[in-house]
């Protein structure tokens, strides 16, 4: 279906403004909204996130892409909604406490769904209690934490503990990022995942789902 | 079990199974660590052979099998197993300006004798010496010691947090003393003679000096609890080259991260002292700002990163011998000129802002900043890679959407602005025309570009030589209006909006 790739193709130029059209176009052509999603929108969103992983667009493009899939999605919600169609899965990401730094946590937000999780985003400044709270009240997954600052990635070590001591390790893996983070941290503060950029953490959070079932 | 570590030719005992940025340290090696041992920065090198962990996945990535093979490890990510040797390597003296004009003014002394201006920048100290006459008889510069706990203010917190803080402050104490030791002995003075002296920096650098805890200052909502406008004795301080009780005036920080240092350089470029409309910048790490709207005030602090001080680039540098501190392009080609006319081994941030603009004339990085390749050869095997544009574009971007929401935020115009006064050392070095065409600077600003070199010991100085100014400058630090780029939704959209090549 010739409209699906073009969706896809004004996705990844970051046409914001055309998607509104396209979509209803689709839809008009009588295409299932998920196929739309799916084929369309998401299959769009693989190949920038495939690019950013490797170096090829960067941050600006990422952000005009997800402004496309946001425009998308919102003329899709209605019928989505109508045919039942559920997220892979559930997250909940926000910046932890004392850091206020959200840029990288919003790609990472924006890529997740991209992949066709539903993301709670609790923002920035972020106390370990909210994550895992969040976390049981609302059934996630997966608690992504973002920190670019030094002295806050500590508070992620918070957090692991807090899961811990609330017995939800089982059921909730944590994933953590941010520039100053790496992998040989993730391990020291017993975290289950450490993704270098917002692809790859999203690739990461779909096979933890895929895993699950 | 103790073990024997060969370090650049002398024995020690260490641990076993101690890191070596630990031995480094504590021997005095002036080895740099700018990730502050995050393992990230790649910066930590030094040869080694012996007894050793094996290379984590890090240093294989940060330093390539062919250097590993050759012995090359990063020392905050090594471990002494057993017996070995290890060579550093020896900073060289880095290029650093200290000019910058003094505005007219009236010589009111706070000294007898002589008196002392210093300048505690995050990389490098200068210092200058005056008589009561207010005559400049010498002056000093020394790389800040501070950079083994971390290459910027977060990092050497977070040092200072886990233990270090005495250590951080007596190094910096030290290298006061060596500076006025410096400065003594080229105006053939006893040290004794300085009847009195100014130390700014920023608020981070003052806390630090003065042993201040600086916990609050790590994490949001980021409160400087103390904020200096102060005079200390340079017992107090710890200082052991003056007179016990000389008086060492420590200037009024304005806020976390805008610190007496931009109170001096606002001095020392008589900013808000005219009818106009001028914006002071200090690009470094970390980007201070303040705007003039004739004597109205505004200021911001925006975090750069330290791509610019050659930090975080593959074959970044500092501005010394062996860096490629200038391209240009001659007949289609890229021409590099580098300190000390050797061969290159670097490159510094000015080079990096003209290689930048040079690889987007010559459409090598297209205006997304794609390059074709992934690597660039600039000059002699120094390459800028992808990873090394891609951080560029971060820092770049930085200063620029905080200079327009600065502007936004006072509700001007950048049509208005008279002048954009660059302070600093990179000021200096920086190409204004390439710095435009990066998106460093804005283009509306082309011709209003001047460099007040290091405004903050001129102002400092200043402060020196005439005690009434120290009034002046506390009085007009409370009426500057701190812009909090955090949370601030212009900003975050003229980040993302400049982090393109237009
Ligand atoms: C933009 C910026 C700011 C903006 C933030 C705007 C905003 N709304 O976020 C402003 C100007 C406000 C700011 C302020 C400060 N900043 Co700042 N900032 C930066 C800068 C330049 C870029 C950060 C960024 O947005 N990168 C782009 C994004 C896309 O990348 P990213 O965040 O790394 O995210 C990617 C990955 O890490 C990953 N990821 C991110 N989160 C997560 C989470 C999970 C779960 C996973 C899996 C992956 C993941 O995916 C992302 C995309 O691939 C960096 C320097 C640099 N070059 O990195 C400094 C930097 C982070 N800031 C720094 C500092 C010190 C500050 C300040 C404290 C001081 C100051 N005024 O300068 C303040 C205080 C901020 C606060 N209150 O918390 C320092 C930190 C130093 C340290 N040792 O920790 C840095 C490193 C600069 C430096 N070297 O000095 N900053
Ligand atoms: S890699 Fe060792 S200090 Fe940065």
């Amino acid at each position: 279906m010739a409209i699906l790739v073009e969706i896809s193709e004004a996705l990844q130029n970051g046409r914001s403004r055309d998607i509104k059209g396209l979509v209803e176009q689709a839809l008009g052509e009588g295409i299932a909204a998920d196929v739309i999603l799916k084929e369309g929108l998401l299959s769009g969103m693989d190949v920038i996130g495939e690019q950013f992983k490797n170096g090829e667009i960067f941050v600006p493009e990422v952000l005009m892409a997800a402004r496309c899939l946001n425009n998308g999605t919102a003329v899709l919600k209605p019928y989505l909604a109508e045919n039942g169609v559920k997220a892979k899965g559930k997250v909940c990401i926000g910046t932890v406490q004392g850091d206020l730094h959200d840029i990288g946590k919003n790609m990472v937000k924006m890529m997740m769904e991209g992949k066709g999780l539903e993301v709670i985003d609790l923002g920035k400044d972020v106390s370990p209690e909210t994550f895992v709270q969040t976390a049981i009240e609302q059934e996630c997954g997966i608690i992504c934490l973002s920190s670019l600052l030094t002295t806050t990635m500590g508070v992620m070590a918070e957090v692991v503990k807090k899961a811990n001591e609330m017995g939800i390790r089982d059921k909730v893996k944590i994933m953590i990022g941010g520039a100053p983070v790496s992998d040989k941290f993730c391990k020291e503060i017993g975290a289950d995942v450490y993704a270098p950029d917002a692809a790859s953490a999203a690739d990461a959070a779909v096979e933890i789902f895929n895993e699950v079932k | 079990m103790n073990i024997t570590i060969k370090l650049d030719g002398v024995d020690i005992s260490a641990k076993r199974g101690r890191l070596l940025s630990d031995v480094l340290s504590l021997h005095g090696a002036e080895t740099e660590m700018p990730c502050g041992r995050h393992g990230k920065c790649g910066k930590c090198r030094v040869i080694a052979h012996g007894m050793l962990s094996e290379p984590t996945a890090n240093e294989r990535m940060l330093l390539g099998e062919e250097a590993i093979g050759n012995g090359v490890r990063l020392a905050c990510l090594t471990r002494a197993e057993g017996d070995c040797t290890v060579i550093t390597q020896k900073r060289s003296e880095s290029r650093v300006l200290i000019d910058g004009e003094m505005p007219e003014l009236e010589i009111k002394p706070t000294f007898s004798g002589y008196g002392v201006a210093i300048d505690i920048g995050t990389t490098t100290l200068a210092a200058r010496l005056f008589d009561e006459g207010g005559r400049r008889i010498a002056d000093a510069v020394a790389s800040n010691p501070q950079g083994v706990f971390g290459a910027d203010v977060i990092s050497r917190m977070e040092s200072a947090l886990k233990g270090n803080a005495e250590g951080i402050s007596k190094v910096t104490v030290e290298a006061c003393d060596s500076l006025i030791g410096m400065l003594s002995e080229s105006a053939g003075i006893s040290s004794k003679e300085i009847g009195g002296g100014v130390i700014t920096g920023n608020t981070v650098m003052l806390h630090l000096l003065t042993r201040t805890d600086v916990e609050p200052l790590t994490h949001a909502p980021f409160e400087a609890r103390r904020l200096f406008g102060e005079v200390l004795t340079a017992s107090e301080l710890g200082l052991c080259s003056l007179g016990a009780e000389v008086e060492i005036y420590l200037p009024s920080c304005i806020a976390a991260f805008i610190g007496a240092d931009t109170t001096s350089a606002m001095l020392g470029s008589s900013l808000a002292q005219h009818e106009r409309s001028e914006i002071l910048c200090d690009i470094g790490t970390n980007g201070e700002m303040v705007f003039s709207d004739k004597g109205e005030l505004f200021a911001c602090s925006t975090a750069a990163g330290p791509a610019f001080e050659g930090a975080g680039i593959r074959m970044g540098m500092v501005g010394r011998v062996g860096a490629i501190d200038h391209v240009s392009i001659v007949d289609g080609r890229l021409c590099a000129h580098v300190i000390g006319e050797v061969k290159p081994t670097g490159i510094c941030g000015s080079g990096v802002v003209d290689a930048v603009a040079c690889l987007l004339e010559l459409g090598i990085i297209d205006e997304t900043g794609y390059l074709e390749g992934g690597e660039a050869e600039i000059s002699d095997g120094v390459v800028l890679t992808q990873e090394d544009i891609r951080k560029v574009q971060l820092a770049k971007s930085a200063i620029h959407a905080g200079i327009r929401s600065l502007l936004i935020s006072a509700k001007t115009d950048i049509s208005k602005v008279d002048t954009l006064l660059i302070a600093g050392g990179f000021g200096s070095y920086l190409d204004t025309d390439n710095a435009i065409r990066i998106g460093l600077l804005p283009s509306e600003l082309r011709g209003r570009i001047r460099s007040v070199g290091n405004a903050a010991l001129t102002g400092a100085s200043m402060l020196l030589l005439n005690g009434e100014l120290r009034e002046t400058a506390k009085n007009t630090v409370l009426k500057v209006q701190v812009r909090e780029l955090s949370g601030d939704q212009v900003f975050a959209d003229e980040y993302i909006e400049r982090m393109m090549f237009e």
